[in-house]
């Protein structure tokens, strides 16, 4: 029964098949090595450009979580803080502390002569350091009267000696540091008088000229009030965009204007939504500027793209089978949506939303529109408060040229990075949590 | 519907199924031969060509063996449905009658050689007088059933069926003969109840035909033309029956 | 005279028989030119139908799906839909139920009757529809939520029970029917997926048969199975025959006619014949039907 048939292979000039193959073998492995190494070549160099990147952000940005402190005996003189001697809390208050501090730097360099010299030896500590005191005294009224030494913000010049990152070696007038300066530090540094804490202040205040006091909370707040309007408004509408389009609404020529239109406005530059915002929330309705619902209202503008195309994508990927399981059973369309396909499709677009989220942390260039660039030292406490976001803060201050502002971007763009790989993360551990079977 | 010519998907099918039909006919040539040595072995009281032909008898019984393993192995490779069931049914049964038919043809064959024994004297010639007609006519059944089977024809297949009839007949009036003889004279009696065993053997032959003309009609036209008389029409419920008291 | 001279004279006469049957068929067979608006070989009505198909006709934007299909589904039946890819009959299935309401560009014409209500008329909400006239499907889709859920999810969205005790009553009794009860009665709280093809399978009638309907459509619900899980299936089907209408779907004729007593076989569209399951298998009337069922198709 072994009759020829039409599906014979013709005759190949009597090589077989065999040797036919062998002989483009080598062309075809090396033709998969090739690519294989030219992929290799491309991942290696993204992740040297990744390690520059952190090593550069890292290598200058560490020193910011660490702030140097002098310390200094500081006498509570009560002719200076009470004079009446009644403890009346306003005119504690009131009262000149930077005196005291001077005093107390005067204490410790009693040699210290004539008003420039002075000044250069108040220098040394923060202009903050007065504050300082009056807080401590405020919180503990006992203090009057006592000497006690007493821990005080040194001024970012200090700060960035200390860290080393001025050079002694130069000369006097190369350096921002003066001769004698370097000296009193010295000699404090010898009586164990200079020292590196934890830099709270970065993480508890907002923004100032002073580097040693400038922190990112301002911005952090602003951020986080700015995203959560943005989440709060772009994630339901979304959503229910989303759904309707995908599950509800008619398959027309409307439609698919809609969904084009939904698709190029994921395309459009950020910047141009900043004008939107400018033009319809500012002018039109009158919504004040720097204000964290305004940058959350452009934000959502935004991310509503974004987080529509994850939702009818995570949609779509619902099975078909499981719509007709309920369908079959005799659940409303509504029903059908809501006890199994949204839920299906939740970790799907969490994710999708969460991604449009980070989207929308990183981004400086609308907001720049709607005013929240400006110089902000006050934490905002509500949406309506006048505040900036990290990006534009990081902006800000790379436009400064003094070292310690310097460390402080890039202590900032750690901080962002770091929520961005925490809701990344999130988005990951949602998803493969979430996720299920069928 | 009659059985299509277009040829199945799985061309092999085609030809198992050729193959069986070829069998089968082949078969029914067989058969038709044996019925025409044995008669004229008779007719000729050539002893050698009767015992040729008792041999020959297992070629037939050995296709009827293979023909039934295609079969069975056919319905369960190939699960026919359709005309092809009912071809395959009936070359089935249409196997069996034709194994019959040479059982018939070998008994004849039998027959002749105890007639012709050597023993006692030949019959009579007109004790044989009826099996030389019964024998054309058994003969002509055959031959013109296997044709009808081989060309689907259902005309031919009903003729056949009302020829047994006349078969029947003959075979009625043939032994009513002989035992007019037998009371006429009872030395006649022991070759008589051969010839009675030689013209029952063709009218059974006859039966076969009809059977084979019958699966010839089943097969083209899906009805069954079996005559009802030898069907007990409560057969599903006696059986029933007897399984319950069993 | 041997058996080879034989063999060649029976060849000969199986040629001339080849030809002289080709002769026989032209005279006998059903005259087949137009395949548009054909008569259904065949008896459509029954005796007692619990579904009555009048001049149904299906289209799917321009293309006609389904033409003028007059069919009878009776009680207490089980009836086999089979035909080649394509045919119409799944489409005929979801007619029944109003399934093809979900795809945007079809159309149904004509009128089915579920016992005597026009199914199609307005007053009719397909959410009754459906409650009345379940389905299985082709793959086993159970919900991704436990056993217990998928079987109580009817019963809750049409507010069939008052309180739990009796929504457990129902369930453990569709899971009875279904054959599946003393298989997954230890874990009813893990997911339906968890199951095997086959325990899928039967968990999603048992989910279709827990809102008690009229009716039970399956459109080849056994062709993701094994043999085993398919016998098992179909020893199901023959049960639920005593409470329910079935219609099912298949592209196994062997299954069809081991599952149904009547058989319907569909192509391109038309209602080509419809009979007794063992008519259909042994002598069926029509050549498309013979050419399909014999394998001779196309």
């Amino acid at each position: 029964m072994n009759k020829p048939n039409s599906a014979t292979v013709p005759a190949t000039s009597g090589r077989d098949i065999k040797t036919i193959v062998n002989a483009s073998l080598p062309r075809r492995h090396a033709a998969e090595r090739r690519f294989r190494w030219y992929g290799l070549i491309a991942i290696s160099l993204g992740l040297a450009f990744v390690v520059l990147m952190f090593a550069n952000i890292i290598g200058k940005g560490y020193s910011a979580f660490w702030q140097t402190y002098v310390q200094v005996p500081i006498s509570f003189d009560a002719a200076v803080l009470d004079p009446q001697g009644n403890r009346d809390a306003k005119a504690i208050e009131g009262a000149d502390y930077g005196a005291l501090v001077r005093a107390g730097l005067r204490a410790v360099f009693p040699n210290v002569q004539g008003r420039g010299e002075l000044r250069t030896l108040y220098a040394l500590v923060s202009s903050d350091a007065p504050q300082e005191l009056r807080r401590t005294v405020m919180a503990n009224p006992a203090l009057i009267g006592a000497t006690q030494e007493v821990w005080l913000l040194a001024s970012a010049t200090v700060d960035t000696f200390v860290k080393g990152n001025i050079d002694r070696t130069l000369d006097e007038t190369e350096r921002p540091i003066k001769d004698n300066q370097v000296a009193w530090i010295d000699k404090l540094a010898a009586a164990g008088k200079v020292e590196q804490r934890f830099n709270t202040l970065l993480f508890g205040s907002g923004d100032s000229r002073e580097p040693e006091q400038a922190g990112i909370r301002g911005a952090l707040m602003g951020s986080f009030y700015t995203l959560l309007v943005t989440f709060l408004l772009s994630f339901p509408i979304g959503v229910a965009t989303a759904v309707y389009l995908e599950e509800f609404a008619p398959k027309n020529r409307w439609t698919d204007l809609i969904e084009v239109n939904i698709n190029n406005l994921a395309a459009v530059p950020s910047i141009v939504f900043g004008l939107l915002g400018l033009a319809v929330f500012i002018n039109f309705f009158g919504l004040p500027r720097s204000a964290p619902l305004v940058g959350g209202l452009v934000l959502s503008l935004m991310t509503l793209p974004v987080i529509i195309i994850a939702g009818r994508a995570a949609l779509t990927s619902v099975p078909p089978s499981i719509r007709e399981a309920a369908l079959g059973m005799g659940a409303s369309k509504l029903q059908m949506v809501g006890h199994h396909v949204l839920p299906l499709a939740l970790p799907g677009m969490l994710t999708g939303s969460i991604i449009g989220m980070a989207r929308a942390l990183g981004e400086s260039a609308p907001l720049l529109m709607i005013g929240m660039v400006a110089f902000i030292v006050d934490v905002p406490r509500g949406f309506m408060d006048p505040a900036t976001v990290l990006p534009v803060q990081i902006y800000l201050w790379a436009d400064l040229p003094e070292r310690a502002f310097v460390e402080r971007t890039s202590a900032a763009i750690m901080v962002l990075l770091g929520f961005m790989i925490l809701m990344n993360g999130l988005a990951i551990v949602l998803r493969k949590r979430f996720e299920r079977r069928w | 519907m009659p059985i299509s010519q277009d040829a199945h998907t799985v061309k092999q099918f085609d030809v198992q199924l050729a193959n069986l039909r070829n069998m089968v006919l082949e078969m029914g040539g067989l058969a038709e031969d044996q019925l025409k040595r044995a008669i004229t072995a008779l007719d000729e009281e050539d002893l050698t060509a009767t015992r040729e032909t008792i041999a020959r008898d297992r070629i037939i019984n050995g296709l009827q063996l293979k023909a039934d393993e295609d079969c069975i192995s056919l319905i369960a490779l190939r699960q026919p449905l359709g005309s092809d069931l009912r071809m395959i049914m009936s070359l089935a049964n249409t196997v069996t009658d034709l194994e019959r038919i040479g059982d018939g043809a070998k008994k004849i064959a039998r027959m002749t050689l105890h007639i012709y024994d050597g023993v006692s004297s030949p019959p009579s010639a007109k004790l044989l007088r009826d099996v030389r007609p019964m024998a054309e006519l058994a003969a002509d059944m055959l031959h013109d059933c296997l044709d009808a089977l081989a060309r689907l024809d259902v005309e031919k297949a009903l003729t056949i069926i009302q020829r047994d009839g006349e078969l029947d007949q003959e075979f009625q009036s043939a032994l009513r003969r002989l035992i007019t003889y037998m009371m006429e004279d009872s030395r006649t009696i022991g070759h008589a109840i051969n010839v009675v065993f030689i013209i029952k053997a063709l009218e059974r032959i006859g039966d076969h035909c009809k059977n084979i003309a019958e699966h010839t009609v089943y097969l083209v036209e899906g009805r069954n033309i079996q005559q009802r008389r030898n069907i007990d029409p409560n057969v599903g419920a006696t059986l029933a029956q007897d399984v319950a008291e069993d | 005279m041997n058996t080879s001279t034989i063999a060649i004279e029976t060849k000969a006469a199986l040629d001339g028989a080849l030809n002289a049957a080709a002769g026989v068929r032209k005279e006998s067979s059903v005259e087949v030119t137009d395949y548009s608006n054909r008569q259904t070989v065949g008896r459509i009505t029954v005796d007692n139908p619990k579904m009555v198909c009048r001049g149904v006709n299906v289209y799917y934007g321009e293309k006609h799906a389904l033409k003028n299909v007059g069919l009878d589904i009776g009680a207490n039946e089980v009836i086999a839909f089979i035909g080649p890819s394509g045919c119409g009959k799944s489409t005929f299935l979801r007619c029944l139920n109003r399934m093809n309401d979900t795809i945007a560009t079809c159309r149904v014409t004509g009128q089915i009757k579920l016992d005597a209500d026009d199914i199609y008329d307005k007053s009719i909400d397909v959410v009754q529809l459906r409650a009345r006239v379940g389905m299985v499907f082709q793959k086993p889709n159970p919900f991704p939520k436990s056993i217990y859920e998928n079987v109580a999810y009817g019963p809750r969205i049409h507010g069939m029970v008052n309180n739990k005790a009796e929504l457990d009553e129902l369930v453990y009794a569709s899971l009875e029917r279904a054959g599946l009860l003393k298989e997954v009665e230890k874990r009813l709280d893990e997911p339906g997926t968890s199951l095997s093809g086959g325990q899928q399978q039967r968990l999603c009638i048992a989910r279709a048969i827990a809102v008690n309907p009229e009716v039970i459509l399956m459109d080849e619900p056994c062709s993701a199975l094994d043999p085993i899980a398919t016998a098992k299936i179909e020893e199901l089907i023959d049960e639920l025959r005593e409470n329910y209408t079935i219609v099912i779907v298949t592209h196994s004729m062997q299954q069809a006619a081991r599952v149904s007593q009547r058989t319907a076989y569909f192509h391109l569209g038309d209602l080509i014949e419809v009979g007794d399951t063992d008519q259909i298998f042994t002598n069926p009337r029509h050549k498309l039907t013979e050419d399909y069922i014999t394998g001779r198709f196309g």
